[in-house]
């Protein structure tokens, strides 16, 4: 159920709101943090997978003996150790699975789609003797035309990952199948009366580059299979329990029979809620009766997991000569990859999301073609929409002779504005992030020489949804906190301080925990911004039935009735007609008589968290544009991000700065490059540049804390919506500079020198 | 209370009528009364939608209750990264 709102009004906060020193901190930094590639176990093989050379072809036949007699080699598999899976789409629209799919992404069947698509896989008794035995397996390819970029992969002639596949969400349906999935349409208004009443329209179109989520740590899974049938993973993802649906589907187990640890996480963004080595590694244990480890290299990374989409957009909106915003088209073409399911449905609900546009259109079109499937990136979907919309409103803005966050503030979105998808937005937020940075010394600082200065704005959803968590008193009075939930932005902190913030104890008393799948009920995914929200009000459900617990604890010692004592301060304090009667018994002297009172000391709950507030962020971005390389520099950057509460305040000031980083990445420099076979030219870090320190200058956050009620302590979530307006805020920052409008991201050196020497004015 | 359907695939089970005026106490209710109307649909509510009570983004649950005079928006689930 969901969880009873705690009155925030007079509540004194002491631990909420601090920056204690945080748990995984020590291990991480002295090497002693177990992440997927450090575990280990006797008898373990090391696995490795063979993957396509082409970036289209059917596959004919695949001979594997050579491999399989190999000295050393345990198990080879291909798609045929794996069951057929129906082809239906199961779950909500926006992150639908289809196993038909999902098979075959994670094993190709009749074609390979993308350069990497994995294709057999080898257990062995070495690394080296697993690799050997992938140059042994013979695989008959017959090469296919391929088609990577969205709009080619639009064309009627263009080749087809999929000979019958017919574009969903078009009534009635297309007679001939296309690499279009899907088409997605939102409306609001009359588009054309709100347009007809405009007295400037501008209207632009975008590209914008696939991009990585760029997280350091590779994907790894060690599996071993118990003679029962029984399978073990030890695995670093966002969401253990999602990679054990998954697993025990794709190879036709019963989930009860698998069981997943969660390992350390060394970075995920979205890109590690969906499986690729965990299915493989467990099918070579099954098959070899052996732990059997895979690990992912970089260029496996980038070549076999999912990027967020390249997309293709056209932006329209129309205005008042007062500013008021009337109308507003958007087109969202969307690469989802080898697979059907990019985040373009997100991008047609995120882009118009902060204004109040009483006529709107947003329009999807989710495309494959011959590249690795889509995964979840940071508020998938929302900033590559965001890019599109918020170099657009900077564009009206200049057109109507408005100040760009004046003009944003005049047509903010509060409580009661409707969204395109239909409800009215049910909370404040976004009007207070535009005020944060317009009262930030960074908005009137004076620019110099061939520099500008942008600044855009973001909507992010946010998340509930279901968690669970475990309270346990030990003997000594401290406290382990267990949750599902993996922890890759902070989580552990955030729940010791909400548990001892409602115990009234010490932060250093409460030792939070990340359980395996069989010691904690179901928890959905670290994503979507929800996990300090929805496992949050798990944890302090508990909290709240441990204390009713404790109180009864203390008036059987005081021989009271449990309703004559009240929990305040980390103590039970007789209450009623019994106030005063006894001294304040703090949570240790009532868990050292935990066995005369009836035993251990503990909860859990479980919750289906609802209510999540979503998330409003404005940034400003100054920049200095080097007009004889093209080279753009960061001069400084603002965010401001409506976070509801901060739990713990620096780790949420990370996740502002980590998220404009990455937006910095995705604007200027981040983009996969393939040549004419479709092959990826760039996949590792030396060639795929992502921002580094150097690149940087402190990112400057600005906390804005508009509580939202649903939550004990105000959480709306922190880790998503501020890489939302970053590319926006670069771009209309390079505008301002040298008076060119970039639409093709990345605004590399050579585009920026291109556009300088164009002439063309933005 | 007004409830409207989001989802493009409601529409398969409604013939593409998506606003309906209903009066009910929790959402179990609401979900129960259009299932009747359209047999079928309120497993895909219940499996494939998140709802808008009054603007809160909630999962599809039984419990929610519902005031009269609000209204319900089953809308695509939203996930994130």
């Amino acid at each position: 159920m969901d969880a009873k709102v705690i009155k925030q009004e007079g509540q004194t906060l002491k631990i909420v709101g601090t920056s204690p020193v945080r748990p995984d901190g020590t291990p991480k930094v002295t090497g002693l943090a177990r992440y997927g590639a450090d575990f280990a176990l006797p008898g373990m093989l090391w696995g490795a997978i063979l993957r396509s050379p082409h970036a289209h072809a059917r596959i004919r036949a695949i001979d594997t003996s050579k491999a399989r007699a190999l000295p050393g080699v345990k198990a080879v598999i291909t798609a045929e150790d794996f069951p057929e899976q129906k082809f239906e789409f199961v779950g909500p629209e926006r992150v639908a699975v289809n196993f038909w799919h999902m098979t075959r992404n994670v094993m190709a069947r009749e074609k390979v789609l993308y350069e990497g698509h994995a294709v057999a896989a080898v257990a062995a008794t070495s690394k080296a003797i697993a690799e050997e035995a992938l140059r042994l397996i013979e695989v008959d390819y017959e090469p296919l035309p391929h088609v990577i970029d969205v709009d080619a992969a639009m064309q009627p002639d263009a080749p087809l990952l999929f000979e019958d596949m017919i574009t969903r969400g078009i009534d009635p349906p297309p007679g001939k199948p296309s690499n279009i999935a899907k088409r997605i349409e939102f409306n609001i208004g009359d588009l054309d009366a709100g347009f007809a009443a405009a007295d400037e329209i501008v209207e632009m179109s975008f590209k914008t580059a696939p991009v990585h989520q760029g997280y350091i740590e590779p994907h790894a899974c060690l599996a071993r299979f118990d003679s029962n049938g029984q399978g073990e993973l030890w695995s670093a993802s966002q969401g253990h329990f999602v990679v054990r649906a998954f697993t025990a589907r794709l190879l036709n187990m019963n989930i009860g029979d698998v069981l997943v640890h969660p390992a350390e996480i060394g970075g995920g963004f979205g890109g590690k809620t969906v499986i690729y080595v965990e299915p493989l590694a467990a099918a070579l244990s099954r098959k070899s009766g052996h732990p059997v480890k895979i690990m992912m290299s970089r260029e496996d990374v980038f070549k076999a997991t999912g990027p967020t989409s390249g997309s293709s957009m056209t932006v329209r909106i129309g205005v008042k000569k007062d500013g008021t915003l009337v109308a507003a088209d958007g087109v969202f073409k969307f690469q989802a990859g080898a697979f059907p399911g990019s985040p373009v449905m997100n991008a047609t609900m995120c882009g118009f999301a902060p204004y109040d546009i009483p006529n709107v259109r947003s329009v999807g079109y989710d495309v494959v073609s011959n590249r690795p499937k889509s995964a979840a990136y940071r508020a998938p979907g929302s900033p590559i929409s965001a890019f599109a919309v918020e170099s657009v409103m900077d564009a009206v803005a200049a057109r109507i002779g408005m100040d760009p966050l004046k003009f944003r503030l005049l047509n903010a979105c509060k409580t009661g504005t409707p969204t395109v998808w239909g409800p009215k937005h049910a909370h404040d937020g976004y009007a207070e992030t535009i005020k944060a940075v317009l009262a930030h010394p960074a908005y009137a600082a004076p620019l110099g020489k061939n520099q500008g200065r942008g600044v855009a704005s973001g909507f992010w959803f946010n998340n509930g949804g279901e968690s669970s968590a475990t309270v346990h008193v030990n003997e000594d009075g401290t406290v382990v906190v267990a949750t599902g939930s993996m922890d890759i932005g902070g989580s552990r902190a955030s729940m010791a301080i909400m548990a001892a913030e409602t115990l009234g104890i010490e932060y250093d008393d409460v030792r939070a925990i990340v359980a395996d799948t069989a010691s904690i009920g179901y928890t959905h995914v670290t994503g979507g911004s929800r996990v300090t929200f929805a496992t949050g009000i798990a944890v302090v459900e508990a909290c709240k039935k441990v204390i009713v617990e404790l109180c009864a604890r203390a008036a059987m010692i005081w021989k009271l009735e449990p309703g004559e004592v009240v929990w305040e301060n980390g103590c039970a304090k007789p209450a009623g007609a019994a106030a005063g009667k006894f001294e304040p018994m703090p949570l240790k002297a009532v868990a050292a008589k935990r066995a005369l009172t009836g035993g251990p000391i503990g909860a859990e709950a479980s919750v289906n968290a609802g209510g999540a507030a979503p998330g409003f962020a404005t940034e400003l971005c100054d920049v200095e544009v080097d007009p004889e390389t093209g080279s753009v520099k960061i001069l400084r950057f603002v965010v401001a991000q409506d976070v509801g509460r901060a739990i713990h305040r620096s780790y949420v000031e990370g996740q502002l700065e980590g998220g404009v980083v990455q937006g910095i990445g995705w604007a200027l420099n981040e983009a996969y490059i393939y040549d004419d076979a479709g092959h990826l030219l760039n996949a590792g870090f030396l060639d795929y540049r992502i921002p580094v320190a150097s690149d940087l200058p402190m990112i400057e956050t600005v906390l804005v804390e508009v509580p939202n009620p649903n939550h004990p302590y105000g959480v709306k979530g922190a880790g998503e919506v501020n890489i939302v307006p970053a590319m926006a805020a670069v771009a209309n920052a390079i505008n301002n500079a040298i008076s060119r409008r970039l639409t093709d991201l990345p605004m590399s050196p050579p585009k920026v020198l291109a556009a300088i020497h164009s002439g063309r004015k933005g | 209370m007004r409830v409207v359907l989001i989802s493009s695939h409601s529409g398969h089970y409604t013939g593409g009528v998506k606003e309906f005026e209903i009066e009910a106490q929790t959402l179990h209710d609401v979900i129960r009364v259009l299932n009747q109307r359209y047999p079928g649909l309120g497993e895909h509510l219940e499996e494939e939608t998140s709802v808008a009570i009054d603007g809160e983004i909630h999962e599809v649950a039984y419990y929610h209750p519902v005031r009269p005079g609000c209204e319900i928006y089953f809308i695509p689930k939203i996930e994130g990264g």
